[in-house]
């Protein structure tokens, strides 16, 4: 009976997957079989899920391993069509430890998207965040072990919030089930989660570890994270915070503040990472604004970002893989090399545009016509301003910098079969469900009542891209790409890292007594600051975690003196091992 | 095939670019006919709204991105190695 649970799950054939994967390492067929199979089977038995299952009481919790209702079979579909697409496109690479970190990423996101606690969701949140980094490191350039660790050390600060949100949410009323929380009962515990949430959504300020770490995962690595974190992110928000009055209007900020940046920037990749920031926050609006159609409208974007992202990710991947390159000033001309790879980008390009027919027509319109209906002009017309920046940033200066434009000269030809294929499904479905958009209005959480195909709405789209379209070649010169990078908020922590370094190395190179001292000072007064802040939690009537969390405060500033060798490595795993203590001893009280 | 019809469409360039101001003018045109079934605000109303919303967007977002980004935020591609 278990066993059977057991394997509907489709975390859990990621999992046998990622274990299986190592011993496959010298038989090619079977490790490519394994690579299509695994996804293959995740998305047959997501259709044939029970309502509920997999409730495990464990220590007088109620873990639940399993809740299906339509938003979580919307986003099950799409995730495991994602990692179908995603593990063709890869088929070709050699080491076996990436399609691991990917498996072992998509079986978490899985696991978060069907968990009904938030135990289990911390589990899966954390299992996705340290899987994906490995896509990064996988790159294997200084630059990308860089921002690996710089990415570690976000989420892992994110994931902190996140726990201690549910945490004190256990402690105000003893529920861990994950489920709505309606918007005039939350608590500081609640918005605690909530931020947790949006880290992963890359709601600025907490978005630069999206751009700074994308533009530097491996090829198929890109492609399989700009589909699965911030979606989820999107997910556990749609599942718990809908009509949250600060994800309208960040959400909409989003949409304008990432579509800015990919205006300007210079890398393809960095180009769509940034975008990735702007769509994502058309479905945060979405949430924020909780209406029925708003919400389905968020379900529909995410649905038709993943796939269209993940062809432009395949797009720009499939150049770099071919030409070593991604900056758009070292590009130009491809099209005489790699026209296959063109066709299918510009069709990612016009979807992610919203031309008609294609899938971004049909869901990002339900999101803007939500907001109208709401009354929310100023929101309406925030995203419709990104929506003209999108077409100008990806789906016309992407393209054309890259395969049209002056000849670089770059050598390059056609991307291996394998990565046309999965970029040609990807394609495939954006025309797909631009013409069949019932396809997927059927699959969302409420009934539609939304036409997308009117003469009006027709209309306004064809005189904004055509219009934008002029606009761009009015200002091409101004366009042209430079090779040169722009700051972000991640600017605190990566110069204010510098600052923290130097105070730290310094003591190391010097041996000094006097420096000692004070080093030992500076240990301890961070173990007196964390105190503080300590109490005044205890102050609120949470005694139980403090017991727990003051031990390991002083065992981190014991640590921090002993383990000042200036290697940041070290911090993190320190971070990493005191959230498992803390998750341990919640476990045990 | 796909080589042969690029290169066809990229030897005629200027025949793209009046092909596309045709239809942008045919898209002004259509907004006259179109049927407003749900108005959300004053915008609605007004034919061509759009063609405007949309070329003066795009070369506002040109212009402020460009701007903000030549005066304050674009640094060289080293700059964070350092």
């Amino acid at each position: 009976m278990i066993s059977s649970t057991v394997l509907i799950h489709p975390t859990t054939w990621f999992l046998m997957g990622a274990v299986l994967l190592p011993f496959l390492n010298n038989k090619e067929k079977l490790k490519k079989t394994v690579l299509i199979g695994i996804p293959l089977i995740a998305f047959t038995v997501i259709h044939w899920l029970p309502d509920s299952f997999g409730h495990v009481s464990y220590l007088g919790f109620d873990l639940v391993f399993g809740r299906v209702d339509q938003l979580t079979r919307v986003f099950l579909h799409v995730f495991t069509i994602m990692a179908i697409i995603g593990c063709i496109y890869g088929l070709h690479v050699k080491e076996t430890g990436q399609h691991i970190a990917a498996f072992l990423y998509v079986g978490g996101s899985l696991g978060v998207t069907l968990c009904g606690d938030y135990l289990t969701l911390f589990i899966f949140w954390e299992m996705m965040a340290f899987s994906s980094v490995f896509l990064v490191w996988y790159r294997k350039k200084r630059r990308s072990i860089e921002a690996g660790f710089r990415y570690l050390l976000v989420h892992t600060t994110g994931g902190l919030v996140l726990l201690a949100g549910i945490f004190l949410r256990y402690k105000n009323i003893h529920d861990l089930s994950f489920v709505q929380i309606a918007t005039n009962g939350a608590t500081f515990a609640d918005y605690l989660i909530m931020i947790g949430f949006m880290l992963n959504a890359a709601v600025p300020p907490i978005h630069a570890w999206l751009p700074d770490a994308y533009p530097e995962a491996s090829v198929t690595g890109a492609v399989f994270m700009c589909a699965f974190t911030t979606k989820t992110a999107v997910y556990v928000l749609a599942r718990g915070f809908p009509g949250f009055e600060a994800l309208a209007i960040l959400g909409a900020i989003m949409t304008l503040y990432g579509v800015g940046y990919a205006v300007v920037e210079n890398d393809a990749r960095r180009i769509l990472a940034y975008h990735i920031v702007s769509q994502v926050g058309y479905m945060v609006c979405g949430i924020g604004i909780g209406t029925a159609m708003a919400v389905n409208g968020a379900v529909a974007h995410a649905y038709a970002h993943i796939i269209y992202k993940g062809l432009l990710f395949m797009g720009a991947g499939a150049v770099l893989e071919m030409t070593g390159k991604s900056k758009l000033n070292e590009l130009g001309g491809l099209y005489k090399r790699m026209p296959w790879a063109m066709v299918f980008t510009v069709i990612g390009g016009i979807s992610i545009s919203g031309f008609p027919l294609t899938s971004g027509f049909i869901s990002k319109s339900m999101i803007i016509a939500a907001a109208g209906e709401s009354h929310r002009t100023g929101l309406m017309l925030m995203m419709t301003l990104a929506a003209v920046g999108t077409f100008l940033s990806v789906g016309i200066k992407l393209p054309y910098f890259i395969w049209f434009g002056k000849d670089s000269g770059v050598e390059a030809k056609d991307a291996p079969w394998n990565m046309n294929l999965g970029m040609a499904i990807a394609a495939f479905l954006c025309f797909f469900l631009g013409v069949f958009p019932d396809y997927l209005y059927k699959m969302l959480p409420f009934p539609v009542h939304y036409h997308p195909y009117t003469a009006y709405h027709l209309a306004e789209t064809m005189q904004l891209l055509g219009f934008t379209g002029l606009g761009f070649f009015i200002m091409v010169k101004k366009l042209k790409p430079k090779p040169k990078m722009n700051l972000d908020v991640d600017w605190f922590y990566r110069k204010g890292a510098r600052v923290f370094m130097w105070i730290a190395s310094r003591p190391v190179l010097s041996s000094n007594n006097w420096i000692n001292d004070v080093y030992r000072s500076v240990g301890l007064r961070l173990t007196m600051a964390m105190a503080k802040a300590i109490s005044w939690f205890d102050w609120e009537g949470i005694d139980w975690t403090v017991d727990g969390s003051a031990r390991g405060v002083v065992e981190g500033g014991n640590r921090l003196r002993s383990l000042m060798t200036g290697k940041i490595q070290h911090y993190i795993g320190g971070a990493v091992a005191l959230t498992f203590i803390i998750l341990i001893l919640v476990m045990l009280v | 095939m796909l080589l042969r019809i690029l290169n066809y469409l990229n030897e005629h360039s200027i025949m793209l670019k009046r092909i596309f101001f045709v239809f942008l003018a045919l898209f002004v045109v259509f907004d006259f006919s179109a049927a407003r079934h749900e108005m959300h605000f004053f915008g609605d109303s007004i034919i061509g709204f759009w063609s405007l919303f949309g070329i003066l967007g795009c070369l506002g977002m040109i212009i402020v991105c460009k701007g903000l980004s030549h005066v304050w935020l674009e640094k060289e591609e080293d700059y964070y190695d350092k």
